[in-house]
């Protein structure tokens, strides 16, 4: 490995936790479009990072990076290091079952699979590990419990996931996401398709995880990322305007654009 | 100044807010100056006009605290908008102090007119003259955003603050001299420390239209001038 951080110091909030992911130099095109341009930050371990910034800026594929979700699609390429516990994911070397099985993903919109609701956390930890009937039991209730949602689908786990309401079945999205025992937990708008009563539970289940897991969240609603998070970054055009304290990047941002941005100054 | 938000009523509405403190800074101002007029006339009738008027300006803080409040809840303010909604709650609290303190002046004249005058009533002046320019001068500030300004305003509060030490000193002599005119001058000190405080209250509009600015506390130490007029606090223990 490169000595990296002698090249350009990335940016990087002050924090005294060890940081968890270490972008260096990234960039994404799709096809032609250069979508996320030399992009270098550090994401603290078990500390809640959103990114903000207008539509098309690049924050979701920021995020697609960090599992390599993008690799199932053709003509999309990354390139620059992004290193996990300074393993660069990007190396073809590291495989993707392993990556999936430390970094998982919720999305905007909650996509149950059509089987019960047990079935849809056991089945990705079948996947990874072989589990006896009762210790799959036992992980399946853990994750549900750690998602805020045992107590309301406890007594009807064999029924299928679809027929719950739209926030029980992000839940059920993020209890399948940290069955498998993930280091970095990734939501793209996780809240953006829930009322206020879910989204608030929602976020009190982000306050919770904050303690086990590093988790980046992607998010239009900036009183939203200024509630859950510690660390916020500003994407523009593909590129890290700014990435610093929440307080900071809310109440005195150092660049223009940032706060252009959140006081709704924009274009 | 900042661009424009996307949301125009947006502007509109801290644009309200910014004339409101302007005009109730005005309203201050002139409270002020009929104030130190009374006294010079002694005319106790314009007196408790000025005294009435008072509520004008106790109005608009009300209105100024309805629509800070209004635009917190509706606009959820970020960086420096919320820092000039915060500033303009704390500026309207200022100013409703300065505006008490004029009423008080123009109260004490009352008393002060039914008794032979006395000379050191124009070393008021000069304080009050002090007190409207420190005043007028940190409005212009607040209406432009000009942090410099803002600071001079802070920087001069010192001027008078000797002032107010100087004719302190020469209400203390005239009472030394002559007993029975301890009670003017009681009224005369207690009316130059009022004409002081807005003084105080005008430096602090002045820190928060620096915070509103500069997103930054204005925390260097402001030199102190003469002490004679502090109170001065009994040792404990020897």
């Amino acid at each position: 490995m490169t000595d990296l951080a002698a090249v350009a110091a990335p940016i990087a909030p002050v924090d005294t936790t060890r940081n968890k992911i270490a972008v260096r130099d990234l960039d994404f095109h799709y096809h032609d479009f250069h979508a996320v341009r030399k992009i270098r930050m550090d994401i603290p371990e078990r500390r809640v990072t959103a990114i903000i910034g207008p539509s098309g800026c690049g924050k979701s594929t920021l995020l697609r990076v960090f599992n390599r979700i993008y690799s199932i699609y053709p003509k999309q390429r990354a390139e620059g290091d992004v290193l996990l516990d300074g393993e660069n994911i990007l190396d073809p070397g590291y495989s993707l079952n392993r990556l999936r099985s430390q970094v998982g993903m919720v999305f905007q919109k909650p996509v149950p699979f059509p089987m019960t609701i047990y079935e849809n956390v056991a089945y990705g930890i079948r996947h990874h590990e072989v589990l006896s009937r009762a210790r799959m039991d036992e992980r399946v209730e853990q994750a549900l419990r750690a998602a805020a949602l045992w107590d309301e689908v406890k007594d009807k786990l064999k029924r299928s996931a679809l027929g719950l309401s739209g926030g029980q079945q992000q839940r059920l999205c993020i209890a399948r996401g940290i069955a498998l025992r993930p280091q970095v937990l990734l939501l793209d708008e996780p809240t953006s398709a829930l009322d206020p009563i879910a989204t608030g539970r929602i976020e009190q289940l982000i306050e919770e995880l904050k303690k086990d897991y590093t988790i980046v969240i992607v998010t239009h609603n900036m009183q939203q990322a200024a509630r859950v998070s510690d660390f916020t970054a500003f994407m523009y055009m593909g590129e890290l305007i700014e990435f610093g304290d929440t307080e900071k990047i809310f109440t005195k941002p150092d660049k223009q654009q940032t706060e252009d941005y959140i006081t709704g100054r924009f274009g | 100044m900042p661009n424009e938000h996307t949301i125009k009523s947006y502007d509109d509405e801290l644009a309200r807010l910014t004339g409101e403190i302007v005009r109730m800074g005005e309203l201050a101002a002139t409270q002020l100056e009929a104030a130190i007029d009374v006294v010079e006339r002694r005319d106790g009738r314009a007196a408790l006009r000025v005294v009435e008027n008072d509520d004008a300006i106790d109005a608009l803080e009300h209105a100024i605290s309805h629509d800070v409040v209004r635009l917190l809840a509706l606009r959820a303010p970020m960086a420096r908008d919320l820092r000039e909604v915060f500033a303009a709650l704390r500026i309207a609290a200022d100013i409703e102090r300065i505006g008490d303190y004029a009423a008080n002046v123009a109260k004490r004249s009352i008393p002060l007119s039914m008794v032979a005058p006395v000379a050191s009533a124009r070393g008021l002046r000069r304080l009050s003259d002090l007190a409207a320019a420190a005043l007028r001068k940190v409005l212009d500030a607040c209406r432009d955003r000009d942090a410099d300004k803002a600071h001079e305003v802070w920087d001069e509060d010192v001027e008078l603050d000797d002032a107010y030490t100087g004719l302190f000193r020469e209400l203390l002599t005239y009472m030394m001299e002559d007993p029975r005119s301890i009670t003017s001058c009681t009224h005369l000190l207690f009316m130059a420390k009022n004409l002081e405080r807005i003084g105080d209250h005008a430096t602090n509009i002045a820190e928060n239209v620096w915070f509103a600015v500069t997103g930054k506390p204005l925390e260097s130490r402001r030199k102190k001038g003469d002490e004679t007029a502090e109170p001065v606090m009994p040792r404990l223990g020897h």
